[in-house]
């Protein structure tokens, strides 16, 4: 197996983007990351698209086929990855294994999602179809409502507490306010949709416990990565390559019912000790984490089940300001989903890259953490199902 | 009429009990079952009310609840309480049948709960 580095990155603004296709967004993202790499006109040998509703939304298919005829690929291989809110890191997990395994030396891998062409009620439909069709979806259940059933039962057992999701929602969408790319641009006020009477009219319950302001929104948006054999990557690129030290994945129960303790993310923390393994790297040797917080209570059960925080205190560590920049683990210095958005397709691969902007060094000084060589990210697929997670490492000069 | 019929399936082998069907058991891949009809109450192990709810829907709210009947089986099921009602996990609730939704202009029969006053 060979080390695979990545060499190029690119966003485009998350957000609502009426104007744009999907294809637009494919191809800016991937544009942006290919030039970033250095390649000029050259060519990769494959590209792997990430994508979860252009079936059902746009009613487009095979895009991955589409995107290189776009983008003058041809005759380069191409396909295109479901899997859920985790289409992005699967896809660049399928691009890592063929790039590690020698098939392939460039591969592109783009990520992304129009969810915004349809009506609210449509998306939150779109994104229920991941549920089980027979035991879940005919119930009217949503991806909030799930969380919220699982929120109900992490506060019940662990004390976390409703300022403890606060915590989550006013750093991340601080953060966001100073992320170009983020969908939420709004910092939040504490008295606004929490202590005091407007509350209840500015920060509704969504799925109880769960309020508005505890949710992701749902967001348009794509991000690219270009990745070759680590060896190569000196002689492409001039920026420092990133290598993806670790990777992990694993699945667990469709319905949460079945689960012997449904408050256990079973799949977040067998991902997170592969990674670490593959890695030979621990919990305290990351600085820096793009975590999956579609629903506050996201980030803090994936930093105790990752190992960053014990069991019960990643809300409290929250709270103390220890993931925020300049505490003990930084944690979505992006605005995470929360503010980012989270355009399904894309988000894997959003993660990576903004650990790849903060391992390159390349971020302002209010979102980048000091000297940071380690990064991790989750990418948390249905409700828990299907986890990847990602360690990368900045490669020494 | 369509009914989702909570059928639950315990494995031959190791007596573990699915619900929802599954080809192999997850315990230890058996594949011979027993079919299982939940029986008695249901103790109410988590719930939400959602406020947000997906197309095909057309009210304000719904509340869905996860529970187990008296035999183990475990099952995802529409609250028929309103919004007002308290609920607490645990509270032990009445089984019954009936339109949880309307799928291509047919009524969908599924697991209603409803509290025991
Ligand atoms: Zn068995």
């Amino acid at each position: 197996m060979r080390d695979v580095a990545i060499i190029g990155v690119g966003m485009i603004p998350f957000g609502r983007r009426d104007e744009d296709t999907l294809m637009d967004l494919l191809a800016w993202a991937s544009l942006k990351a290919l030039d970033d790499a250095g390649l000029g006109d050259k060519s990769v040998d494959a590209v792997y698209v990430a994508n979860m509703g252009g079936g059902m939304i746009q009613r487009q298919t095979a895009i991955a086929s589409s995107l290189v005829d776009r983008l003058s690929l041809l005759p380069a291989a191409a396909e295109t990855i479901e899997n859920g809110p985790a289409s992005g890191a699967s896809a660049l997990k399928n691009g890592l294994l063929a790039v590690a395994s020698g098939y392939y030396d460039t591969v592109l891998v783009v990520g992304g999602e129009k969810m915004r062409e349809v009506t609210g009620w449509r998306a939150t439909d779109f994104v229920a179809t991941m549920t089980h069709p027979q035991a879940e979806y005919p119930y009217g259940i949503t991806l909030p409502g799930m969380a919220g059933m699982f929120t109900r039962l992490y506060m019940e057992k662990y004390g976390v507490t409703r300022e403890m999701l606060l915590a989550i929602s006013l750093k991340n969408q601080e953060m966001g306010t100073l992320n170009p790319y983020a969908h939420v641009e709004m910092a939040l006020d504490r008295a606004g949709i929490f202590d005091s009477r407007d509350a209840i009219v500015n920060n509704p319950t969504s799925a109880d416990p769960l309020h508005l302001y505890d949710l992701c929104p749902v967001s348009d948006g794509a991000a690219a990565v270009v990745i070759c054999p680590l060896d190569m990557a000196k002689k492409l690129t001039s920026k420092p390559p990133v290598l993806i030290a670790g990777f992990g994945q694993a699945t667990d129960t469709h319905t949460l019912q079945e689960r012997e303790d449904p408050t256990d993310l079973k799949a977040v923390t067998l991902a997170a000790q592969q990674a670490f393994e593959r890695a030979k790297m621990k919990p305290s040797d990351i600085h820096v984490a793009e975590l999956h917080d579609a629903f506050t209570i996201l980030e803090i059960a994936e930093s105790e089940h990752i190992g960053f925080f014990p069991k019960g205190q990643g809300g409290k560590a929250a709270v103390e300001g220890k993931t925020r920049l300049g505490g003990q683990l930084p944690i979505n210095l992006s605005g995470g989903l929360k503010a980012r958005g989270h355009p399904v397709g894309a988000t894997g691969v959003a993660q990576v890259v903004d650990i790849v902007w903060q391992l390159r060094h390349e971020l302002p000084k209010t979102r980048q953490v000091k000297n940071a060589q380690n990064g991790l990210t989750i990418n948390f697929g249905g409700f828990g199902n299907n986890v990847l997670c990602f360690i990368l490492r900045r490669v020494q000069d | 009429m369509k009914k989702i019929a909570i059928t639950a399936y315990k494995c031959k082998q190791c007596g573990k009990l699915h619900y929802p069907f599954h080809d192999r058991c997850l315990q230890c891949k058996g594949r011979e079952f027993d079919k299982v009809e939940p029986q008695g109450n249901v103790k109410l192990l988590t719930f939400t009310r959602i406020y947000n709810l997906p197309w095909g829907f057309d009210q304000r709210y719904l509340i869905i609840g996860v529970g187990e009947f008296e035999n183990g089986v475990r099952a995802m099921g529409q609250i028929g309480v309103d919004e007002a009602t308290p609920l607490q996990v645990g509270m032990t609730m009445i089984p019954s049948w009936e339109p949880v939704r309307v799928q291509n202009g047919e009524n969908v029969f599924g697991l209603k709960l409803t509290p025991i006053t």
